[in-house]
């Protein structure tokens, strides 16, 4: 190797042609340009428009409620049973009945039970479901994709898992784990999640292998980029708009599943929204008695619509593109 | 190209396969098999002995494991003629004890637990079981020998996928003699023309005898007209959805009243009848095991199906399946291409609300709604198979319709928007196109594709049905037969719909890839691009 090195003065050229050193702390070398940094814009972008800020400040308030109003309600489902006069009540009955209170403006349940204690309390549960639910596979669901995405012997083996997967029934799936270990929360987490991800993973996949190839990745590959770099500076940026995407279609569907199978009569044993819904399914039919049925039905469907609202917009937010 | 699409559909039938083996695996070895005695009146009322053994007697009906008892094997033998019907007698006799039996017995049962413990059975020996008092047996509490062994996976597997085909023939039938056995070809079917009928009608059938089907080739006024029974798919027997009848034949057999009609009986009996002769098929010793067999039969070919009012199962469900994305299209390609034009503006911001609305609610929600609202304004909102009017199918398609039509809308605005930056639409535009020409002749053909690429699972999943809208407005559909099966332990069921579903979506995907290619040259499977 040394044989082959050229000594610069035996090239017989003047000083000022030959290369020189220079300063690395100059200015000049710098570009200047914005200060950007990543997450700020998104909340610029995110706060800019208006009705995020109401949204958001009805989902605080949705979440915190849930979460705290059952805390004091002191909320039993089986505290009037005995009592035949506090069965069914409209919220004007149960009002003269019990007096003004947090308690009776939606009336009484089957039970005598506070219809808005009920659904405070099937809403803490539902979003408890979602939540975990989502966290788990969005965690493996983005971890596997990735790898799925970049490698190529691992793109042929999960694509046969997931057409394996992909085709067994999901109720069957649900309702078979719920029996195998009963109807509990943290069952119903595992029932969701044991197969949940590879939809999630399959997506990224996809995500992943159209941004890989793309021509500023080859070429910052070309400059000796680590690939460990390109994946955190390149990619992951614009993985995050498609993460936050997911996890806003994804949240509000575990509810909405949740109701399906409590339905079906395959749900959760404690008295979650769906469960609250199954439940009142034959108060819908029975005039007078409706606001049992729809109160829940109501809750449920504004929590899902503020949760893919807020998590739609969000995604749009944390897409590189929109924050000029 | 078509070795490419036998190659796609070589891999998708090995997965759907083993999917459904999973799914075996799932209900056959991880589910609690006491589960399906748990609303069974009958093993309530069963006590000691007879409880265990009607316990597996039940489970080797559910498919869970083979079962002998030591008096089938004793019968079997004397069958054979290995042992003469005195001894078989004697032989039978169990002891309340092991210590008590007979010589006899203890010899025979020496052979048969040598016999089933060699093919890895287990034998269990239940003692009698007594009254407090010590005089006589106890309720159900007679001694019980049996042998028993679960089903080895593959042997499960393998007995599954090779009874899905059947293809008739004519030593199929046990007790028809082998001089009559045979086929022929007949140009005047019986059914149309009976015995002393003068009018000779013309209609050529193929009939066998020995066959399981009594007509393997016929013709008749339903459509496709000429139909047949040489070939028929089963995908496993049902025991508490549909007792006995296979899910195939489930699925897809007409329900609702009988339609009756004068019809002859081979006999030359005349009779108000729904029974459909074409569908005869062949019950040993039928004939005369009741007078009103008898009567009308003149072979063993009795088991006849009936001709109802109303559609199959699947035929309900494809019904409203297909109108109601029918609809869907008719509604959401129009809104979401319009809301594309109009980007930003009024139009586009109420769509919007719309998909939120209709993909984050819970579905069983807005079917609630749509019920409700149905009721207000005089609509029927369940389902009567026999005094149903058209109006029945409103509510129901309009829930189903719901949704889709906010995907539709969702997917076709975000593929029109990506497709207007593109740089052949500002070509277009700078060639003098018209925003319309633009818009219906460039951008909205290739913002189709994909969505064209659905319509063959959109048809096929009609099949399948909607397990929610089905039973919201008890519809007699396909939708809750799943449900169904998994609440009453029907493993049969339950592994034949996982296999048609599996099929159904792996073929809607090809034919899916299949249409696009169709509509768009550019796009090839066989050839990888670049």
């Amino acid at each position: 190797m040394a044989s082959e090195l050229v000594n610069v003065s035996d090239l017989g050229m003047k000083e000022e042609e030959l290369f020189s050193r220079c300063d690395s702390n100059i200015d000049s070398e710098k570009i200047t340009a914005p200060r950007y940094s990543y997450w700020h814009s998104v909340f610029r972008v995110f706060f800019k428009k208006k009705i995020n800020i109401v949204v958001l400040a009805i989902l605080a308030f949705i979440i915190i409620f849930s979460y705290i109003y059952p805390i004091f309600s002191g909320y039993d489902a089986y505290a009037n049973l005995l009592d035949p006069t506090a069965k069914h009540l409209s919220p004007a009955k149960a009002i003269e009945k019990w007096g003004f209170s947090l308690h009776t403006i939606l009336g009484a349940g089957g039970s005598g039970q506070s219809t808005f204690d009920a659904i405070w309390h099937g809403a803490e549960i539902s979003l408890s479901l979602a939540f975990v639910c989502a966290l788990i596979n969005m965690t493996i669901g983005v971890t596997i994709g990735a790898l799925w995405g970049f490698s190529k012997k691992v793109d042929a083996v999960m694509m046969v898992v997931y057409n394996i997967i992909g085709n067994i029934p999901y109720i069957l799936l649900i309702s078979v784990l719920v029996m195998l270990f009963t109807a509990s929360f943290w069952s119903m987490v595992f029932a969701m999640t044991i197969t949940g991800w590879i939809g999630i993973a399959y997506f990224i996949r996809t995500q992943v292998v159209i941004i890989r190839d793309r021509e500023y990745n080859l070429a910052s590959k070309c400059l000796g980029t680590s690939t460990v770099r390109i994946a955190m500076k390149n990619i992951l940026p614009f993985m995050t708009s498609v993460i936050v995407t997911i996890a806003a279609t994804e949240i509000p569907s575990y509810i909405s599943y949740e109701v399906f199978l409590s339905y079906l009569g395959m749900g959760l044993s404690e008295m979650s929204l769906g469960k609250l819904i199954e439940a009142a399914q034959s108060a819908m039919v029975t005039p007078g008695w409706e606001i049992e049925f729809w109160s829940p039905v109501l809750l449920a469907s504004i929590i899902t619509i503020i949760l893919y609202v807020v998590g739609q917009n969000l995604g749009d937010a944390s897409d590189p593109r929109t924050h000029r | 190209m078509t070795k490419y699409l036998l190659k796609r559909l070589l891999t998708g039938v090995l997965s759907a396969c083993a999917a459904t083996i999973i799914v075996m695996i799932m209900i056959f070895s991880l589910l609690d098999r006491n589960l399906i005695f748990a609303k069974d009146s009958v093993y309530s009322h069963q006590t000691n002995n007879a409880r265990e053994a009607y316990k597996y007697r039940k489970w080797r009906e559910y498919g869970y494991l083979d079962y002998v008892t030591y008096a089938d094997y004793v019968n079997s033998l004397e069958k054979n003629g290995e042992v003469d019907a005195e001894t078989a007698k004697t032989a039978v006799k169990l002891g309340r004890t092991a210590e008590k039996d007979s010589e006899e017995t203890q010899t025979y049962i020496k052979k048969f637990t040598e016999y089933y413990e060699g093919k890895g059975y287990k034998v269990v020996r239940l003692d009698a079981v007594l009254k407090p008092s010590g005089r006589g047996l106890a309720e159900g509490g007679s001694p019980q020998l049996f042998a028993h062994r679960d089903i080895p996976l593959i042997s499960r597997v393998l007995k599954y996928f090779g009874s899905i085909f059947t293809v008739d023939n004519i030593h199929k039938a046990s007790g028809v003699a082998d001089a009559d056995r045979g086929l022929t070809f007949t140009l005047y079917d019986p059914v149309y023309n009976p015995v002393g009928s003068e009018k000779k009608v013309f209609s050529p059938a193929i009939m066998g005898n020995g066959t399981t089907h009594k007509y393997l080739l016929y013709f008749n006024d339903k459509f496709p007209y000429v139909h047949q029974n040489l070939l028929t798919i089963s995908l496993g027997t049902s025991f508490a959805v549909n007792q006995g009848i296979d899910v195939f034949t489930t699925m897809t057999k007409s329900q609702g009243s009988f339609v009756k009609k004068t019809m002859t009986f081979p006999t030359g009996f005349v009779e108000e009848s729904a029974d459909d002769l074409h569908t005869a098929t062949y019950v040993a010793g039928s004939k005369d095991s009741s007078p009103v067999t008898a009567a009308r039969f003149t072979d063993d070919y009795t088991n006849v199906q009936t001709v109802n009012r109303t559609y199959s199962k699947v035929g309900f469900s494809f019904i409203l399946g297909i109108l109601s994305s029918f609809l869907a299209y008719l509604i959401g390609i129009p809104a979401g291409i319009s809301m594309a034009r109009k980007k930003d503006k009024l139009g586009d911001k109420i769509g919007t609300i719309y998909i939120v609305f209709s993909l984050a609610v819970p579905s069983l929600a807005y079917i609630f709604m749509v019920k409700a609202l149905g009721r207000l304004i005089g609509m029927p909102t369940t389902f009567d198979l026999d005094k149903g009017t058209w109006l029945m199918y409103v509510l129901p398609i309009i829930s189903l319709a719901l949704p889709s039509i906010g995907n539709l809308m969702k997917w076709l605005r975000r593929y029109m928007i990506d497709q207007m930056n593109s740089d052949y639409v500002k070509f277009a535009r700078s060639g003098g196109l018209s925003e319309s020409e633009i818009f219906s002749k460039h951008i909205f053909k290739n913002a189709a594709i994909p969505i064209i690429h659905g319509i063959p699972s959109t048809v096929l999943f009609a099949l399948v049905g909607a397990i929610i809208t089905e039973r919201v407005y008890v519809v007699p559909g396909a939708g809750n037969l799943l449900t169904t099966a998994i609440n009453m332990y029907d493993n049969n069921v339950i592994v034949g719909l996982t296999l048609f579903y599996a099929l159904l979506s792996v073929v809607a995907i090809i034919l899916g890839d299949l249409l696009m290619t169709l509509v768009d040259p550019r796009i090839s499977f066989v050839q990888k691009a670049r």
